[in-house]
Protein backbone atom coordinates (compact mmCIF):
# COMPACT_ATOMS: atom_id res chain seq x y z
CA UNK A 1 0.00 0.00 0.00
CA UNK A 2 1.13 3.58 -0.73
CA UNK A 3 2.22 5.53 2.31
CA UNK A 4 1.29 9.19 2.54
CA UNK A 5 3.86 9.74 5.24
CA UNK A 6 6.41 7.59 7.03
CA UNK A 7 8.12 8.55 10.30
CA UNK A 8 11.25 6.74 11.43
CA UNK A 9 12.54 7.33 14.95
CA UNK A 10 11.21 10.88 15.03
CA UNK A 11 11.98 12.74 18.27
CA UNK A 12 11.56 16.30 19.42
CA UNK A 13 13.45 18.04 22.17
CA UNK A 14 12.78 21.73 22.68
CA UNK A 15 15.55 24.27 23.26
CA UNK A 16 14.61 24.38 26.93
CA UNK A 17 15.69 20.75 27.11
CA UNK A 18 12.15 19.40 27.48
CA UNK A 19 11.70 16.19 25.60
CA UNK A 20 8.33 16.40 23.87
CA UNK A 21 8.45 13.20 21.90
CA UNK A 22 10.17 9.82 22.38
CA UNK A 23 11.12 8.12 19.12
CA UNK A 24 7.98 7.65 17.03
CA UNK A 25 7.74 5.20 14.16
CA UNK A 26 4.59 5.54 12.12
CA UNK A 27 3.40 4.89 8.59
CA UNK A 28 0.13 6.37 7.40
CA UNK A 29 -1.50 4.93 4.30
CA UNK A 30 -2.56 7.26 1.50
CA UNK A 31 -6.30 7.88 1.52
CA UNK A 32 -6.79 6.82 5.13
CA UNK A 33 -8.38 8.74 7.98
CA UNK A 34 -6.14 8.49 11.03
CA UNK A 35 -6.64 10.13 14.42
CA UNK A 36 -4.01 10.89 17.03
CA UNK A 37 -5.45 10.95 20.54
CA UNK A 38 -3.74 11.61 23.83
CA UNK A 39 -3.84 13.82 26.90
CA UNK A 40 -3.03 17.52 26.59
CA UNK A 41 0.67 18.13 26.24
CA UNK A 42 1.47 14.64 24.94
CA UNK A 43 3.10 16.07 21.85
CA UNK A 44 0.40 15.14 19.34
CA UNK A 45 0.20 18.69 18.00
CA UNK A 46 3.99 18.83 17.90
CA UNK A 47 3.97 15.59 15.91
CA UNK A 48 1.38 16.99 13.50
CA UNK A 49 3.38 20.18 12.98
CA UNK A 50 6.47 18.11 12.23
CA UNK A 51 4.50 16.04 9.72
CA UNK A 52 3.35 19.32 8.13
CA UNK A 53 6.94 20.55 7.98
CA UNK A 54 6.26 23.52 10.25
CA UNK A 55 8.67 22.14 12.86
CA UNK A 56 11.88 20.24 12.29
CA UNK A 57 12.33 16.99 14.20
CA UNK A 58 15.31 16.82 16.57
CA UNK A 59 16.04 13.29 15.38
CA UNK A 60 14.81 10.70 12.92
CA UNK A 61 13.31 11.32 9.53
CA UNK A 62 9.96 12.01 7.91
CA UNK A 63 9.23 10.92 4.34
CA UNK A 64 6.29 12.74 2.81
CA UNK A 65 4.56 11.65 -0.38
CA UNK A 66 2.95 15.01 -1.12
CA UNK A 67 4.27 18.04 -2.93
CA UNK A 68 4.83 21.35 -1.15
CA UNK A 69 2.13 24.01 -1.40
CA UNK A 70 -1.66 24.01 -1.23
CA UNK A 71 -2.15 21.18 -3.74
CA UNK A 72 -0.10 18.93 -1.48
CA UNK A 73 -1.26 19.89 1.96
CA UNK A 74 -4.12 21.55 3.79
CA UNK A 75 -3.94 22.48 7.46
CA UNK A 76 -6.74 23.30 9.87
CA UNK A 77 -5.90 24.82 13.25
CA UNK A 78 -7.84 24.71 16.50
CA UNK A 79 -8.97 28.27 15.84
CA UNK A 80 -10.46 29.02 12.47
CA UNK A 81 -7.43 31.29 11.84
CA UNK A 82 -9.17 33.34 9.17
CA UNK A 83 -7.93 36.74 8.05
CA UNK A 84 -10.42 39.07 9.76
CA UNK A 85 -9.96 41.76 7.12
CA UNK A 86 -11.03 39.49 4.26
CA UNK A 87 -14.44 38.02 3.48
CA UNK A 88 -15.07 34.26 3.23
CA UNK A 89 -14.40 34.11 -0.51
CA UNK A 90 -11.06 35.91 -0.14
CA UNK A 91 -10.08 33.74 2.82
CA UNK A 92 -10.94 30.55 0.98
CA UNK A 93 -9.06 31.61 -2.15
CA UNK A 94 -5.87 32.48 -0.21
CA UNK A 95 -4.04 29.20 -1.00
CA UNK A 96 -4.83 29.59 -4.71
CA UNK A 97 -3.73 33.23 -4.59
CA UNK A 98 -0.40 32.36 -2.97
CA UNK A 99 0.32 29.47 -5.31
CA UNK A 100 -0.81 31.44 -8.38
CA UNK A 101 -3.49 28.87 -9.24
CA UNK A 102 -6.75 29.76 -11.04
CA UNK A 103 -9.53 30.76 -8.67
CA UNK A 104 -12.21 28.45 -9.96
CA UNK A 105 -13.29 26.04 -7.28
CA UNK A 106 -13.68 28.71 -4.62
CA UNK A 107 -17.47 28.75 -4.91
CA UNK A 108 -17.49 24.95 -5.00
CA UNK A 109 -15.36 24.66 -1.86
CA UNK A 110 -17.61 27.13 -0.06
CA UNK A 111 -20.68 25.14 -1.14
CA UNK A 112 -19.13 21.85 -0.03
CA UNK A 113 -18.78 23.04 3.54
CA UNK A 114 -22.34 24.41 3.48
CA UNK A 115 -21.54 28.12 3.41
CA UNK A 116 -23.47 29.05 0.24
CA UNK A 117 -24.64 32.63 0.49
CA UNK A 118 -21.90 33.64 2.92
CA UNK A 119 -19.07 34.21 0.44
CA UNK A 120 -19.18 37.97 0.98
CA UNK A 121 -19.50 37.76 4.78
CA UNK A 122 -16.65 38.78 7.04
CA UNK A 123 -15.45 36.35 9.73
CA UNK A 124 -16.81 38.40 12.60
CA UNK A 125 -20.31 38.13 11.11
CA UNK A 126 -20.15 34.32 11.33
CA UNK A 127 -20.67 31.91 14.22
CA UNK A 128 -17.77 29.78 15.51
CA UNK A 129 -19.00 26.75 13.59
CA UNK A 130 -19.34 28.70 10.35
CA UNK A 131 -15.86 30.14 10.77
CA UNK A 132 -14.51 26.62 11.15
CA UNK A 133 -16.39 25.60 8.00
CA UNK A 134 -14.70 28.47 6.14
CA UNK A 135 -11.36 27.31 7.50
CA UNK A 136 -12.01 23.79 6.18
CA UNK A 137 -13.07 25.21 2.80
CA UNK A 138 -9.74 27.05 2.66
CA UNK A 139 -7.85 23.86 3.51
CA UNK A 140 -9.54 21.82 0.75
CA UNK A 141 -9.92 24.44 -1.98
CA UNK A 142 -6.78 23.41 -3.85
CA UNK A 143 -7.68 19.70 -3.49
CA UNK A 144 -4.65 18.73 -1.39
CA UNK A 145 -3.60 15.11 -1.14
CA UNK A 146 -3.29 15.31 2.66
CA UNK A 147 -5.35 17.22 5.19
CA UNK A 148 -3.88 17.83 8.64
CA UNK A 149 -6.27 18.91 11.38
CA UNK A 150 -5.13 20.03 14.82
CA UNK A 151 -8.08 19.72 17.24
CA UNK A 152 -10.22 21.66 14.77
CA UNK A 153 -13.51 21.28 16.63
CA UNK A 154 -12.27 21.51 20.22
CA UNK A 155 -13.63 25.01 20.74
CA UNK A 156 -17.13 24.24 19.43
CA UNK A 157 -20.23 23.12 21.26
CA UNK A 158 -21.11 19.44 20.99
CA UNK A 159 -24.05 19.88 18.65
CA UNK A 160 -22.00 21.91 16.16
CA UNK A 161 -19.14 19.50 16.59
CA UNK A 162 -21.29 16.46 15.67
CA UNK A 163 -22.61 18.19 12.56
CA UNK A 164 -19.12 19.17 11.46
CA UNK A 165 -17.91 15.60 12.13
CA UNK A 166 -20.69 14.24 9.91
CA UNK A 167 -19.92 16.74 7.17
CA UNK A 168 -16.18 16.15 7.35
CA UNK A 169 -16.73 12.41 7.06
CA UNK A 170 -18.96 12.90 4.02
CA UNK A 171 -16.30 15.10 2.41
CA UNK A 172 -13.62 12.54 3.08
CA UNK A 173 -15.72 9.69 1.69
CA UNK A 174 -16.28 11.66 -1.49
CA UNK A 175 -12.63 12.61 -1.98
CA UNK A 176 -10.44 10.15 -0.08
CA UNK A 177 -7.65 12.49 0.79
CA UNK A 178 -5.37 11.34 3.57
CA UNK A 179 -6.61 12.92 6.80
CA UNK A 180 -4.49 13.09 9.95
CA UNK A 181 -6.69 14.34 12.74
CA UNK A 182 -5.52 15.35 16.21
CA UNK A 183 -8.11 15.37 18.97
CA UNK A 184 -8.50 14.72 22.67
CA UNK A 185 -12.03 13.41 22.19
CA UNK A 186 -12.09 9.62 22.02
CA UNK A 187 -15.63 9.52 20.64
CA UNK A 188 -14.74 11.94 17.87
CA UNK A 189 -11.64 9.94 16.97
CA UNK A 190 -13.50 6.62 16.87
CA UNK A 191 -16.43 8.00 14.93
CA UNK A 192 -14.28 9.57 12.22
CA UNK A 193 -11.29 7.34 11.81
CA UNK A 194 -10.22 4.10 10.23
CA UNK A 195 -7.35 3.98 12.66
CA UNK A 196 -6.78 5.55 16.06
CA UNK A 197 -3.28 6.09 17.40
CA UNK A 198 -3.07 6.56 21.16
CA UNK A 199 -0.19 8.56 22.61
CA UNK A 200 1.21 8.67 26.14
CA UNK A 201 1.80 11.80 28.21
CA UNK A 202 5.03 13.72 27.65
CA UNK A 203 7.42 12.64 26.39
CA UNK A 204 4.86 11.32 23.93
CA UNK A 205 5.14 7.92 22.32
CA UNK A 206 2.68 5.66 20.54
CA UNK A 207 1.15 3.27 23.06
CA UNK A 208 -1.66 1.79 20.99
CA UNK A 209 -2.52 1.64 17.32
CA UNK A 210 -6.09 0.46 16.83
CA UNK A 211 -7.96 -0.13 13.58
CA UNK A 212 -11.59 1.01 13.73
CA UNK A 213 -13.52 -1.41 11.61
CA UNK A 214 -16.98 0.13 11.32
CA UNK A 215 -17.95 0.19 7.66
CA UNK A 216 -18.04 3.39 5.63
CA UNK A 217 -20.12 5.42 5.03
CA UNK A 218 -20.89 5.88 8.69
CA UNK A 219 -24.15 7.37 9.83
CA UNK A 220 -24.71 9.68 12.78
CA UNK A 221 -26.67 6.83 14.44
CA UNK A 222 -23.41 4.95 14.91
CA UNK A 223 -22.71 7.13 17.94
CA UNK A 224 -25.53 5.41 19.82
CA UNK A 225 -24.47 1.89 18.85
CA UNK A 226 -23.25 -0.46 21.62
CA UNK A 227 -20.36 -1.65 19.49
CA UNK A 228 -19.29 1.99 19.09
CA UNK A 229 -19.39 2.54 22.83
CA UNK A 230 -17.34 -0.64 23.34
CA UNK A 231 -14.62 0.54 20.95
CA UNK A 232 -14.55 3.93 22.67
CA UNK A 233 -14.14 2.13 26.00
CA UNK A 234 -11.19 0.12 24.62
CA UNK A 235 -9.48 3.26 23.34
CA UNK A 236 -10.20 4.91 26.68
CA UNK A 237 -8.62 1.98 28.52
CA UNK A 238 -5.48 2.20 26.38
CA UNK A 239 -5.30 5.90 27.11
CA UNK A 240 -5.80 5.24 30.83
CA UNK A 241 -2.99 2.68 30.90
CA UNK A 242 -0.69 5.09 29.11
CA UNK A 243 -1.40 7.79 31.68
CA UNK A 244 -0.98 5.45 34.63
CA UNK A 245 2.34 4.05 33.35
CA UNK B 1 -30.14 65.49 23.79
CA UNK B 2 -27.07 63.74 25.20
CA UNK B 3 -25.11 64.80 22.16
CA UNK B 4 -25.97 68.42 22.86
CA UNK B 5 -24.74 68.28 26.45
CA UNK B 6 -21.06 69.05 25.69
CA UNK B 7 -22.19 72.00 23.55
CA UNK B 8 -24.47 73.30 26.30
CA UNK B 9 -21.65 73.00 28.83
CA UNK B 10 -19.38 75.03 26.54
CA UNK B 11 -21.97 77.76 26.10
CA UNK B 12 -22.49 78.05 29.86
CA UNK B 13 -18.73 78.32 30.51
CA UNK B 14 -18.36 81.00 27.81
CA UNK B 15 -21.30 82.96 29.22
CA UNK B 16 -19.79 82.86 32.73
CA UNK B 17 -16.46 84.01 31.31
CA UNK B 18 -18.04 86.93 29.45
CA UNK B 19 -20.04 87.90 32.54
CA UNK B 20 -16.96 87.79 34.79
CA UNK B 21 -14.96 89.97 32.39
CA UNK B 22 -17.76 92.54 32.07
CA UNK B 23 -18.76 92.69 35.73
CA UNK B 24 -15.15 93.19 36.85
CA UNK B 25 -14.30 95.60 34.05
CA UNK B 26 -11.22 93.59 33.08
CA UNK B 27 -9.43 95.37 30.21
CA UNK B 28 -9.21 93.51 26.90
CA UNK B 29 -5.38 93.51 26.90
CA UNK B 30 -5.42 91.40 30.08
CA UNK B 31 -8.34 89.01 29.57
CA UNK B 32 -10.57 89.43 26.53
CA UNK B 33 -14.08 88.00 26.75
CA UNK B 34 -15.44 85.52 24.19
CA UNK B 35 -17.30 88.27 22.35
CA UNK B 36 -14.11 90.33 21.91
CA UNK B 37 -12.34 87.21 20.61
CA UNK B 38 -15.19 86.60 18.18
CA UNK B 39 -14.92 90.22 17.04
CA UNK B 40 -11.18 89.79 16.46
CA UNK B 41 -11.90 86.62 14.48
CA UNK B 42 -14.34 88.56 12.31
CA UNK B 43 -12.08 91.56 11.79
CA UNK B 44 -8.80 89.68 11.11
CA UNK B 45 -10.46 86.55 9.72
CA UNK B 46 -8.85 86.57 6.27
CA UNK B 47 -5.43 87.41 7.68
CA UNK B 48 -5.60 84.68 10.33
CA UNK B 49 -6.88 82.07 7.89
CA UNK B 50 -3.88 82.79 5.66
CA UNK B 51 -1.69 82.05 8.68
CA UNK B 52 -3.64 78.88 9.41
CA UNK B 53 -3.07 77.70 5.85
CA UNK B 54 0.69 78.17 6.27
CA UNK B 55 0.64 76.24 9.54
CA UNK B 56 -1.49 73.45 8.11
CA UNK B 57 0.77 73.12 5.07
CA UNK B 58 3.66 72.31 7.37
CA UNK B 59 1.49 70.07 9.56
CA UNK B 60 0.14 68.01 6.68
CA UNK B 61 3.54 67.74 4.99
CA UNK B 62 5.13 66.64 8.27
CA UNK B 63 2.37 64.11 8.88
CA UNK B 64 2.72 62.60 5.41
CA UNK B 65 6.48 62.48 5.81
CA UNK B 66 5.98 60.77 9.20
CA UNK B 67 3.68 58.19 7.61
CA UNK B 68 6.18 57.41 4.86
CA UNK B 69 9.29 57.34 7.01
CA UNK B 70 7.67 55.91 10.16
CA UNK B 71 5.80 53.21 8.26
CA UNK B 72 8.75 52.41 6.03
CA UNK B 73 11.23 52.32 8.87
CA UNK B 74 8.90 50.09 10.92
CA UNK B 75 8.68 47.73 7.96
CA UNK B 76 12.48 47.54 7.75
CA UNK B 77 12.89 47.00 11.48
CA UNK B 78 10.26 44.23 11.40
CA UNK B 79 12.37 42.31 8.90
CA UNK B 80 15.09 41.56 11.40
CA UNK B 81 15.26 41.36 15.15
CA UNK B 82 18.88 42.48 14.97
CA UNK B 83 17.99 45.61 13.01
CA UNK B 84 15.27 46.40 15.53
CA UNK B 85 17.57 45.97 18.50
CA UNK B 86 20.26 48.09 16.87
CA UNK B 87 18.14 50.97 15.64
CA UNK B 88 15.02 51.21 17.80
CA UNK B 89 16.79 53.02 20.69
CA UNK B 90 17.49 55.87 18.25
CA UNK B 91 13.80 56.10 17.46
CA UNK B 92 13.15 56.38 21.18
CA UNK B 93 15.77 59.13 21.32
CA UNK B 94 13.73 61.00 18.73
CA UNK B 95 10.64 60.62 20.88
CA UNK B 96 12.06 61.65 24.25
CA UNK B 97 14.08 64.65 23.06
CA UNK B 98 12.08 67.88 23.40
CA UNK B 99 12.14 69.43 19.95
CA UNK B 100 12.83 72.92 21.32
CA UNK B 101 16.28 71.68 22.35
CA UNK B 102 17.11 70.58 18.82
CA UNK B 103 15.51 73.56 17.10
CA UNK B 104 18.48 75.96 17.49
CA UNK B 105 20.77 73.54 15.62
CA UNK B 106 18.29 72.86 12.86
CA UNK B 107 17.69 76.61 12.44
CA UNK B 108 21.43 77.20 12.00
CA UNK B 109 22.00 74.28 9.65
CA UNK B 110 18.95 74.59 7.41
CA UNK B 111 18.49 77.86 5.52
CA UNK B 112 14.88 77.31 4.40
CA UNK B 113 12.32 78.11 7.13
CA UNK B 114 9.68 75.78 5.70
CA UNK B 115 12.16 72.91 5.84
CA UNK B 116 13.14 73.82 9.42
CA UNK B 117 9.50 73.68 10.49
CA UNK B 118 8.97 70.47 8.54
CA UNK B 119 11.91 68.73 10.22
CA UNK B 120 10.85 69.77 13.71
CA UNK B 121 7.18 68.85 13.21
CA UNK B 122 8.22 65.54 11.67
CA UNK B 123 10.35 64.79 14.71
CA UNK B 124 7.33 65.33 16.93
CA UNK B 125 5.04 63.18 14.79
CA UNK B 126 7.03 60.20 13.61
CA UNK B 127 7.43 58.07 16.72
CA UNK B 128 3.82 56.94 17.37
CA UNK B 129 3.49 55.81 13.76
CA UNK B 130 6.84 54.03 13.84
CA UNK B 131 6.35 52.22 17.14
CA UNK B 132 2.69 51.33 16.56
CA UNK B 133 3.30 50.03 13.05
CA UNK B 134 6.24 47.98 14.27
CA UNK B 135 4.08 46.50 17.01
CA UNK B 136 1.35 45.73 14.46
CA UNK B 137 3.74 44.07 12.04
CA UNK B 138 4.97 41.83 14.83
CA UNK B 139 1.45 41.00 16.02
CA UNK B 140 0.38 39.03 12.96
CA UNK B 141 -1.30 35.77 13.97
CA UNK B 142 1.30 33.02 14.42
CA UNK B 143 -0.94 30.34 12.89
CA UNK B 144 -1.60 32.50 9.83
CA UNK B 145 2.15 32.96 9.47
CA UNK B 146 2.53 29.17 9.57
CA UNK B 147 -0.20 28.81 6.96
CA UNK B 148 1.56 31.27 4.63
CA UNK B 149 4.78 29.32 5.12
CA UNK B 150 3.03 26.01 4.46
CA UNK B 151 1.61 27.34 1.22
CA UNK B 152 5.04 28.55 0.13
CA UNK B 153 4.23 32.28 0.21
CA UNK B 154 7.05 34.60 -0.83
CA UNK B 155 8.31 37.30 1.53
CA UNK B 156 6.44 39.86 -0.53
CA UNK B 157 3.17 37.89 -0.48
CA UNK B 158 3.42 37.47 3.29
CA UNK B 159 4.11 41.17 3.72
CA UNK B 160 1.29 42.31 1.47
CA UNK B 161 -1.43 39.84 2.42
CA UNK B 162 -0.62 39.20 6.07
CA UNK B 163 1.73 41.68 7.74
CA UNK B 164 0.39 44.93 6.31
CA UNK B 165 -3.30 44.19 6.98
CA UNK B 166 -2.42 42.96 10.50
CA UNK B 167 -0.53 46.18 11.16
CA UNK B 168 -3.24 48.48 9.76
CA UNK B 169 -5.28 49.03 12.98
CA UNK B 170 -2.07 49.72 14.94
CA UNK B 171 -0.80 52.06 12.24
CA UNK B 172 -4.07 53.98 12.24
CA UNK B 173 -3.95 54.28 16.03
CA UNK B 174 -0.49 55.82 15.71
CA UNK B 175 -1.63 58.00 12.81
CA UNK B 176 -4.37 59.59 14.92
CA UNK B 177 -1.93 60.42 17.71
CA UNK B 178 0.63 61.72 15.22
CA UNK B 179 -1.94 64.00 13.59
CA UNK B 180 -2.24 65.99 16.81
CA UNK B 181 1.50 65.82 17.45
CA UNK B 182 2.31 67.14 13.97
CA UNK B 183 0.22 70.23 14.67
CA UNK B 184 1.76 70.71 18.12
CA UNK B 185 5.21 70.22 16.59
CA UNK B 186 4.50 72.81 13.92
CA UNK B 187 3.23 75.32 16.48
CA UNK B 188 6.25 74.85 18.76
CA UNK B 189 8.60 75.06 15.78
CA UNK B 190 6.98 78.28 14.55
CA UNK B 191 7.33 79.84 17.97
CA UNK B 192 10.97 78.85 18.26
CA UNK B 193 11.99 79.53 14.68
CA UNK B 194 10.15 82.84 14.58
CA UNK B 195 8.75 83.03 11.09
CA UNK B 196 7.62 86.46 9.96
CA UNK B 197 5.97 88.39 7.12
CA UNK B 198 3.11 87.21 4.94
CA UNK B 199 4.32 83.62 5.02
CA UNK B 200 4.22 83.42 8.79
CA UNK B 201 2.10 80.73 10.36
CA UNK B 202 -0.68 81.13 12.87
CA UNK B 203 1.47 80.33 15.89
CA UNK B 204 3.94 83.07 14.93
CA UNK B 205 1.04 85.48 14.57
CA UNK B 206 -0.26 84.41 17.99
CA UNK B 207 3.10 85.22 19.53
CA UNK B 208 3.32 88.54 17.69
CA UNK B 209 -0.17 89.57 18.82
CA UNK B 210 0.61 88.71 22.43
CA UNK B 211 3.78 90.83 22.31
CA UNK B 212 1.60 93.73 21.20
CA UNK B 213 -0.93 92.94 23.94
CA UNK B 214 -3.60 92.27 21.28
CA UNK B 215 -4.89 89.43 23.39
CA UNK B 216 -8.22 89.12 21.57
CA UNK B 217 -6.34 88.49 18.31
CA UNK B 218 -3.94 86.09 20.04
CA UNK B 219 -6.86 84.13 21.46
CA UNK B 220 -8.51 84.07 18.06
CA UNK B 221 -5.32 82.38 16.75
CA UNK B 222 -5.53 79.95 19.63
CA UNK B 223 -9.17 79.13 18.83
CA UNK B 224 -8.36 78.46 15.18
CA UNK B 225 -5.40 76.22 16.08
CA UNK B 226 -7.52 74.20 18.50
CA UNK B 227 -10.26 73.86 15.89
CA UNK B 228 -7.66 72.68 13.38
CA UNK B 229 -6.41 70.09 15.89
CA UNK B 230 -9.96 68.82 16.40
CA UNK B 231 -10.54 68.69 12.65
CA UNK B 232 -7.37 66.67 12.07
CA UNK B 233 -8.34 64.17 14.77
CA UNK B 234 -11.88 63.94 13.45
CA UNK B 235 -10.77 63.34 9.85
CA UNK B 236 -8.27 60.68 10.86
CA UNK B 237 -10.91 59.02 13.03
CA UNK B 238 -13.31 58.86 10.07
CA UNK B 239 -10.55 57.48 7.85
CA UNK B 240 -9.72 54.87 10.46
CA UNK B 241 -13.34 53.74 10.85
CA UNK B 242 -13.78 53.59 7.09
CA UNK B 243 -10.79 51.34 6.64
CA UNK B 244 -11.58 49.03 9.54
CA UNK B 245 -15.36 48.94 9.56
CA UNK B 246 -15.76 45.42 8.19
CA UNK B 247 -13.46 43.64 10.48
CA UNK B 248 -11.91 45.38 13.44
CA UNK B 249 -13.51 45.46 16.88
CA UNK B 250 -12.59 49.12 17.31
CA UNK B 251 -14.84 50.13 14.39
CA UNK B 252 -17.77 47.88 15.22
CA UNK B 253 -20.57 50.38 15.73
CA UNK B 254 -20.43 52.14 12.39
Amino acid sequence: MNEAVTLRGVTKTFQTGTSALSPVDLAIAAGSFVSLVGPSGCGKSTLLRMIAGLLDPSGGEIARAWTAGPQGIGFVFQDATLMPWANVAKNVSLPLEIAGLPHDGVAEAIARVGLEGFAQSYPRELSGGMRMRASIARAIVAKPSVLLMDEPFAALDEFTRFRLNDDLLALWQANRWTVIFVTHSIREAVFLSERVIVMSPRPGRVVADMPILFSQPRAAALRNDHAFTDVCARVGAALGEAQAA
Amino acid sequence: MRRLLPLLFGVVVLALWEAAVRLNNVPEYIVPGPIAILRALGKDGADLLAGLVVTLEVTVAALLLAVLTGGGFAFLLAQSRLAEQTLFPYAVFLQVTPIVTIAPFVIIWVPNVFVVLLILAWMAAVFPILSNTLLGLKSADANLRDLFRLYGASRWQTARRLLLPSALPYFLGGFRISGGLALIGTVVAEMVAGTSGTRSGLASRLLEASYRLELARAMACFVLLSAAGFAIYWLLDILSRRLLRHWHESAKDT
